[in-house]
């Protein structure tokens, strides 16, 4: 039986799908890892990008922190946050988060820098001042490079939230390392497919959001972002 | 404006070639006298393997031969392929679990490492391959608890787990499931039912932190570990004899085994006892020592059993 | 508890006199893991470009999105299960642990590779023909040159990147600086996992200056990609 046929098998095997180790339960433990990274990296990330972008300050540090961020291997992020946090969803969640932050961060001062000084100009003249022309006017027109942050860092964790199994956690990752410890290959090919297809759908629920949440005028204007951060790969 | 097109790209290539050659011309860098022949050596992903895997290769470099390792490789499940594919030559084996792995299981291991071992090579035989003399050194599964448990339900034995398994949690690695003795031992000859099995890893940190943060009571250790003390764990005695003989034995490559290599390895499994393991754990395992060194001083102390 | 205290006794962060003992194996974690990379991305480069050319040039063969699919989809895959699956065709070698890190190279610099080429100025092009460039000419001398802005670009997230991913190798026995992270774990000892976290981040900030440097060098008329 060639291995597509046996990963197939295994994935349509309803064992497969019931309890602690079946594929709703790591389904479940991954996406609620990557929610709660990206969700607390977000609260943390936005309001610094968004100020440091609006008021114009620190700007090398925001752009720069997203190459830093990019250049910390998150092999040994985890093995590090396990040596100090030790079991549980405690390590995971914040060594995710600190690889969720970076991407945001940039991208919500870029997202900021880049709104049209006429238009700040024109919003000023209106009589706009300080947080009503944040919130008003630059926020809005922000919006679509910070979702395409929040995008980056939320198929970025997803992805290595795979990772989590090397330090005993829970997730799809689970059946990958499982799989090569026991050379068991349809169980690691179904745990990479799975993965893959669950970050592709983070990828497009998210532009689907980022679609809903964007006046289409405004979709037009921000049509290209040159600076705005790419998919990174770090798992 | 051609020019400086073609310096722009002839320095952007020299750049790349640099790096490249300066990263590969180095690590290629050769020892220049001639060897007896080449052998990878391979270690299981636990500190002890690495130890076992040194020992064996330090005495072979000792002895002419060139070494490369490949230590940390992972479970048996992934080295034993990797020696049957010809891309290791040796590695440090169990006897009753390197049997119950080449024979699927058919629970042909005794308490007798001879025996264990005439059978096992059976086995290897037919893959190209021989398992040498065993050692009296042994280290095999162990379940320990902490001592807490041991206290509150007076436990000794695993025959005293059975009556209340139920209530228990266990912790091993990802091989346990099907791992002869492991989880199906532990039900078979002790009908044991864990509450519940969180799959960790074998004998390393994972297991440690689940005993301290309580996540599991019952979890499986290496019986020649040093730090079970240190960690306030308790080792439950196998009464009815689930574990085999899982003394050291090197499993080599019938291609490599000359009269020689068998001599340099025989020497060391001779004189190895199941204290020698355990103090060389403790020295990785609590002092942090390399465990090529902690190998090195042992050799040179036994004079590398020339 | 005194266990715990025991353990953490003898083990503080970084412990300098082991990292002073141990700069030759540090060190040699750093080659294999420079050697890793460097790997990776000539591989990925060598074939990005012709890829990345092809596709621009033969578009009746749909390459481009072909490509840009195909790749997309290898890199949506975790590192860790593309070396576990790779080993019983590949073994346990530098094949493994390259063949998904030129992948993951490709997807990054065929993307960059087409950008660049796609952002000549379609006058500079005309000009070009108006010399009287043959093709293969205008892509060397012209076309090339002017896309190199993104391709240095794309090598920089590349090697960043690769650097990061090396380290997972160590799960078959490579890795570079992933084995002392492995040990780190394993042994539950604290400084070769911190010393390795570190000189992955300071290779990668490294990596990225000389490669920038290099640009600069190259493509001295852009200076901000």
């Amino acid at each position: 039986m060639s291995l597509l046929q046996a990963t197939w098998q295994w994935l349509t095997d309803p064992a497969h799908w019931q309890g602690i180790d079946g594929i709703p339960t790591r389904v479940g433990e991954q996406v609620h890892l990557s929610l709660e990274s990206v969700a607390i990296g977000a609260l943390i990330a936005l309001p610094v990008g968004i100020v440091l972008g609006h008021y114009g300050r620190f700007g090398n540090l925001a752009i720069n922190i997203s190459n830093v961020g990019r250049a910390v291997p998150s092999f040994g992020i985890l093995v590090i946050a396990f040596q100090v946090f030790g079991l549980g969803d405690v390590p995971i969640v914040i060594a995710l988060t600190a690889l969720a932050v970076p991407p945001m961060v940039t991208n919500s001062y870029v997202a900021l820098r880049e709104v049209d000084p006429d238009i700040k100009d024109a919003a000023r003249g209106m009589g706009y001042r300080g947080l009503a022309q944040l919130f008003r006017v630059e926020l809005p027109l922000a919006v679509p490079l910070i979702m395409a942050g929040i995008r980056t860092s939320a198929v970025q964790v997803v992805a290595t939230a795979t990772l989590a199994a090397l330090i005993a956690g829970g997730g799809l990752g689970r059946y990958i390392v499982d799989g090569l410890a026991r050379s068991d290959n349809p169980r690691t090919l179904a745990g990479a497919l799975l993965v893959a297809a669950l970050a592709l759908a983070t990828e497009l629920l998210l532009a689907g959001l980022e679609r809903a949440m964007v006046p289409r005028g405004i979709r037009l204007l921000a049509a290209s972002s040159p600076r705005k951060v790419g998919t990174f790969k770090t798992a | 404006m051609n020019r400086r097109l073609g310096a722009g790209w002839l320095t952007a290539a020299a750049v790349v070639l640099l790096t490249v050659v300066a990263a590969c011309g180095s690590s290629g860098g050769g020892t220049g006298t001639a060897s007896k022949g080449t052998v990878t050596v391979a270690g299981f992903n636990f500190p002890e393997s690495s130890i076992l895997a040194e020992l064996y290769g330090e005495a072979l470099a000792h002895d002419g031969y060139s070494v490369n390792y490949k230590l940390n490789l992972g479970t048996r499940k992934v080295v034993a392929p990797a020696l049957q594919s010809g891309q290791i030559d040796i590695y440090p084996g169990y006897a009753a679990s390197e049997l119950e792995y080449y024979n699927n299981g058919a629970g042909e291991a005794t308490a007798d490492p001879a025996a264990t071992t005439a059978k096992l090579n059976t086995y290897l035989a037919k893959l190209n391959a021989e398992a040498l003399t065993p050692s009296q050194a042994f280290d095999g599964n162990a379940y320990a608890v902490t001592k807490a448990t041991a206290d509150k339900y007076n436990l000794k034995t695993l025959s005293d787990l059975t009556p209340i398994a139920g209530q228990l949690v266990f912790g091993a690695g990802p091989e346990c499931p099907t791992y002869k003795f492991c989880l199906p031992g532990l039900s078979s000859v002790y009908g044991l039912h864990f509450k519940q099995t969180l799959t960790l890893d074998t004998d390393g940190p994972a297991t440690r932190a689940a005993f301290k943060n309580g996540s599991i009571q019952v979890g499986l250790v290496f019986s020649s570990d040093a730090d079970l003390n240190a960690l306030g764990l308790v080792v439950l005695q196998d009464d009815k004899h689930m574990i085999a003989a899982d003394n050291v034995v090197p499993v080599v490559r019938t291609a490599i085994a000359t009269d020689e290599v068998k001599k340099v390895l025989n020497n060391i499994d001779a004189n190895l006892t199941t204290a020698d393991l355990v103090t060389m754990n403790g020295q990785v395992e609590l002092l942090h020592q390399d465990a090529d060194a902690v190998a090195s001083a042992y050799l040179q102390q036994h004079n590398y059993f020339a | 508890m005194r266990g715990r205290v025991f353990l953490d006794i003898v083990d503080p962060w970084i412990n300098w006199t082991w990292l002073s003992t141990h700069i030759p194996y540090v060190l040699a974690a750093v080659q294999e893991h420079l050697t890793l990379t460097a790997i990776a991305l000539v591989g990925g480069l060598v074939i990005a470009l012709p890829l990345g050319i092809a596709a621009r040039r033969w578009t009746n063969l749909h390459l481009r999105p072909a490509v840009l699919t195909v790749f997309g989809a290898f890199y949506t895959i975790p590192s860790i299960a593309l070396f576990a699956l790779l080993i019983p065709y590949t073994g346990l070698g530098i094949l493994t642990a390259e063949i998904p890190l030129v992948g993951y190279n490709v997807l990054i610099l065929v993307r960059n590779v087409l950008v660049g080429l796609d952002s000549v100025p379609p006058d500079v092009l005309d000009a070009a023909d108006g010399m009287g460039y043959r093709p293969l000419a205008r892509l060397i001398r012209v076309e090339l040159p002017l896309a190199l802005p993104a391709i240095f670009a794309g090598l920089r997230v590349a090697t960043v990147s690769t650097i990061g991913i090396v380290t997972i190798t160590a799960v078959i026995g490579l890795g570079g600086l992933g084995q002392l992270i492995l040990r780190g774990l394993i042994e539950s000892f604290h400084t070769p996992l911190v010393v390795a976290t570190a000189l992955c981040i300071v290779l990668a900030f490294l990596a990225d200056l000389a490669i920038a440097l290099a640009q600069r060098l190259a493509v001295p008329w852009a200076r901000n990609p």
